[in-house]
């Protein structure tokens, strides 16, 4: 029995259903529609206190039937996978269409061949709550060892096991298993009456061979350093500054400043500030940057999206050029383009929608210490939390959890806690200087466009000529 | 054969205890939401749904373990009850994790809240979609700088069932009706500003749906144009449409779990005043008709009005049975129900301070009609946000800003409160009226 035969007995559902089902998706003349079965069992132990003593686990079990007409779209999911459940779904959502019932052509059943970017070598199944628990406390005693100052340490892992099966109007049917791991740390320290606190993470599509010493170390230490570092820190005087933004994390510009407005979707309707500039010059040719969803265990990677395209690498700006938005089969449609494997969505309770994946900038040909040293004024951010954009204005923000002051050409006083805004057309053109040290962030990024989805970003030293700095004035 | 609600989750206790728990609580949750969104005009997405989720939170062996599925087939939740009981055992002891004092138990006899419009079950489709395409018409055609216009009704019908095994059983029904509109018009250059209203009722029959669609559209007119100002300080006036933002902070510290984790700019500061002696937070609990009305929290514990900030002064923590034990202070609620704020002297409903009233009060400053990302340090209480609003002089609006923060410490802000309106909005659980303060860091040019 093949895999894709095993997953059609694990949702109880036969070639005759799967047929039945898009039958009935499409009785009122919708051009297009899919099914999409999800299994995901998630499971989460947590330290705090020194003690790993909580521990939880979550099923989620449905399936979605979509239901495209034009560019409009018909969604409805059960929980409940029994054929009278599936097909009132598939009724409710083929009420999108109102046109003659269209012959349909016999569907020939075709399997998806892929890629797997993330294989498992131990599944999360096979191990119990007792082998992740060393962890927890190891990296708890190391917090500790690290600085006499940690008061207080929280640590978590969570593994989430989704297993999706995927058919549509054009007989594609695929089988996709999705593991997700991710281990977070956050650490109190009090000193002199003063209490800070700061948070490191690293999440993987991987299997139970995710966890080892070393991440443990690496997180234990990252944490200690970045919690430290804020009691010198002081929230600077604001305005307008040269940005130097520090490889890795600093990719957050681009999924805020860029990447929402290159989402199809909202060129399509024409209210990203970015619809008119397909095929023009948006920022400096030492600039190209990629979505992509085929980094091995990247949290962001897909073997392929959720409406059954192939993981894929795209370029959404080369060498200063706007080349691709990212699409959906919907917007793909539209622009007459094949689609980019973006069409992602949170679970089986929510349509697909143009998503990104792992976005980030390829390397340029300056080094940091050169980008750092040409800015006289400004400030260099590395650590970062929430970012937001507004499609139309164009306005995005991101959070600085530390930087430095740079003075002269060099880091001086440690800075925090301040926002930055911006313009996403205008600060990619004010894009001055690319380093040549581009590096993922594989911290739990999760993008929360309409629904949650796990992304991740990266991106080289570079330097923005001017951003708004959020500060005190006095 | 598959259970009704209540018997599925009766049965999951059951099966907890069976099984060797010395103590449980299964909540059940189902969720029927239906929407339709117009874009312009045809209709562009229609969304059917209903979800069920059992929770179910398990003691040990002085053990704690929190659990989920939607699998509700009995045979199915025996075997994850199992597990999860299997799982659990595994964790090390941790004797103050106990179900509530069942004193403190909500019992019932409360009139009723009027959280639950039975309608919900009943409204035709095509009404539905009547009451989308009616907003996204009031934008159509209008003014030809509209580039896109989309409008959604959309209604929800909840349902939530909480049984534990000290006894405790209760359950509370929610209606939800909601109409948005969101609105992209073109100005100068690239920009495409957007621009939203909603309206959101228990009752079908309170639903406003006239002038939801004309409001986004002169709420994305009026950003056409903004201007970036010079840093500085301004006094900063916040619609009753955001101010929400600037009492999470606060709620956030107030939490038991911050606390108890050092975690919190508030700890240490119970009884204490910190605030300005003009403000007041309080959390009307069992105000009928409004959301988050409640009788019980998620520990069934029972919800009172109270004053969580008097006059300035730390009243309250939020503190649940968990952290009352690790903390050695007594249990309050889990959170807030009903939040609201008012300056002393202001009494609801006798006084009447709107938006036109604060902004001539403020003369000159910032008037804030929205937060662009931006967070708050949970230890320190320093804030840094990205604003969108417009520049007031003489208490009138001039122009739109753009590209501006406000940065500061919640403490101090609000410390520096100069007026709290009496003009909430009731489509939420936190009815936060406009607020003004004085002499904020804005950072800009």
């Amino acid at each position: 029995m093949t895999e894709l035969h095993k997953m059609m007995a694990f949702f109880g559902v036969a070639r005759e259903d799967l047929l039945r089902l898009i039958q009935i998706a499409l009785s009122n003349g919708g051009d297009y529609a899919d099914l999409y079965f999800e299994h995901s069992i998630s499971n989460e132990i947590a330290l705090r206190d020194g003690e790993v003593n909580a521990a939880g686990s979550h099923i989620d079990y449905g399936m979605g039937i979509r239901v495209v007409y034009g560019d409009q779209t018909g969604y409805a999911y059960t929980e409940i996978t029994t054929m009278k459940e599936m097909e009132k779904a598939a009724k409710a959502a083929s009420q999108i269409a109102t046109s003659s019932i269209k012959e349909m052509p016999p569907i020939r059943i075709n399997p998806l061949k892929f890629t797997n970017f993330y294989p498992i070598i131990t599944s999360w199944e096979e191990n119990p709550i007792s082998s992740k628990i060393p962890f927890l406390r190891n990296m708890n005693s190391k917090i500790f060892a690290l600085d006499s100052r940690v008061n207080k340490v929280l640590a978590k892992i969570s593994d989430s096991t989704t297993l999706i099966l995927f058919f549509n109007s054009d007989g594609l049917l695929a089988f996709d298993e999705r593991p997700m791991a991710s281990i977070a740390a956050t650490c109190i320290m009090e000193s002199d009456g003063k209490v800070e606190n700061s948070s490191s993470s690293r999440s993987f599509r991987t299997g139970f061979e995710f966890l080892t010493d070393d991440l443990v170390n690496e997180v234990a230490k990252e944490v200690v350093e970045r919690t430290a570092f804020l009691f010198n820190a002081i929230q600077p005087k604001g305005g307008e500054l040269p940005v130097v933004m520090g490889a890795g994390g600093s990719g957050i510009l681009l999924h805020e400043a860029i990447g929402h407005a290159f989402e199809a979707d909202f060129n399509r309707l024409n209210t990203s500030i970015f619809a008119d500039k397909f095929g023009k010059t948006i920022c400096s040719s030492e600039i190209s940057v990629i979505d992509d969803g085929t980094i091995p265990g990247n949290r962001g990677s897909v073997n392929f999206d959720d409406e059954g395209v192939i993981g894929q690498k795209t370029y959404m700006v080369r060498d200063g050029v706007l080349t691709s938005y990212l699409h959906d089969r919907i917007s793909a449609g539209y622009y007459k383009t094949a689609p980019t494997g973006n069409g992602r969505r949170e679970s089986f309770r929510f349509m697909p929608l143009p998503r990104m994946r792992a976005t980030y900038m390829e390397n340029g040909s300056s080094s940091e210490t050169d980008i750092i040293s040409s800015v006289k004024k400004g400030i260099y951010v590395d650590n970062f939390s929430n970012g937001q954009v507004q499609i139309g204005a164009g306005d995005f923000t991101f959070y600085v959890k530390s930087g430095y002051l740079i003075e002269n050409g060099k880091l001086t006083r440690p800075i925090k806690d301040i926002n930055i805004i911006g313009n996403g057309p205008q600060a990619l053109a004010d894009i001055v200087a690319v380093g040549n040290n581009s590096v993922i962030d594989n911290g739990t990024w999760t993008c929360g466009k309409e629904q949650y989805c796990a992304v991740s970003c990266g991106m080289p030293t570079v330097l923005v000529k001017k951003l708004t700095v959020g500060g005190v004035q006095s | 054969m598959s259970l009704n609600p209540k018997e599925t989750a009766v049965k999951a206790l059951e099966i907890s205890l069976n099984k060797g728990c010395q103590a449980a609580r299964i909540s059940l949750n189902i969720a029927k939401q239906c929407s339709y969104s117009v874009r312009n005009d045809k209709l562009d997405r229609l969304q059917q749904s209903t979800g069920s989720s059992l929770y179910i939170q398990l003691y040990v062996d002085s053990r704690y373990g929190s659990f989920s599925t939607n699998r509700t087939e009995a045979d199915e939740i025996g075997n994850f009850i199992g597990k999860g009981i299997e799982a659990t055992r595994l964790l090390t002891p941790d004797p103050y994790r106990r179900l509530p004092d069942k004193s403190l138990y909500y019992t019932g006899g409360g009139a009723d809240l009027e959280q639950y419009d039975n309608s919900v079950e009943s409204i035709e489709p095509a009404e539905k979609s009547r009451i989308a395409f009616a907003c996204a018409s009031e934008v159509l055609g209008k003014d030809k700088r509209v580039i896109t216009v989309n409008s959604e009704y959309g209604d929800t019908d909840d349902y939530f069932y909480m049984i534990d095994s000290q006894g405790f059983e209760d359950e509370s029904s929610q209606s939800t009706f909601t109409v948005s509109t969101e609105c992209s018009v073109k100005g100068r250059g690239d920009a495409r500003p957007e621009a939203w209203w909603y309206e959101s009722t228990i009752f079908f029959n309170d639903l406003k749906i006239e002038g939801c669609g004309t409001k986004s559209l002169e709420r994305a007119l009026r950003r056409l144009n903004p201007k970036k100002l010079k840093s500085g300080k301004y006094n900063m006036v916040v619609e009753n449409t955001a101010s929400s933002r600037l009492i999470s902070p606060i709620i956030s510290a107030l939490n038991g779990a911050s606390i108890q984790q050092n975690n919190s700019f508030l700890k240490g500061m119970l009884g204490k005043q910190v605030f300005s002696p003009s403000f007041t937070l309080f959390d009307n609990a069992h105000l009928v008709g409004a959301f988050g009305s409640r009788y019980f929290d998620g520990e069934g514990v029972a919800t009172k009005p109270m004053n969580i900030i008097e006059n300035g002064i730390v009243n309250t923590y939020f503190i649940n049975t968990y952290h009352s034990q690790k903390l050695g202070m007594p249990v309050t609620v889990d959170g807030p129900s009903v939040l609201n704020c008012l300056m002393k002297g202001n009494e609801l409903k006798k006084t009447h301070k709107d938006l036109d009233h604060i902004l001539s009060k403020c003369n000159n400053g910032i008037f804030v009609t929205g937060f662009n990302g931006g967070n708050t340090n949970s230890s320190t209480g320093d804030f840094s946000f990205g604003v969108e609003g417009f520049f007031f002089e003489n208490g009138k609006i001039l122009h739109p800003i753009k590209e501006m923060n406000v940065t500061g410490n919640i403490i101090s802000l609000w410390n520096n409160i100069i007026e709290i309106g009496t003009d909430p909005r009731n489509s939420s659980r936190w009815q936060i009226p406009t607020l003004a303060f004085e002499l904020v860091d804005f950072n800009g040019i």
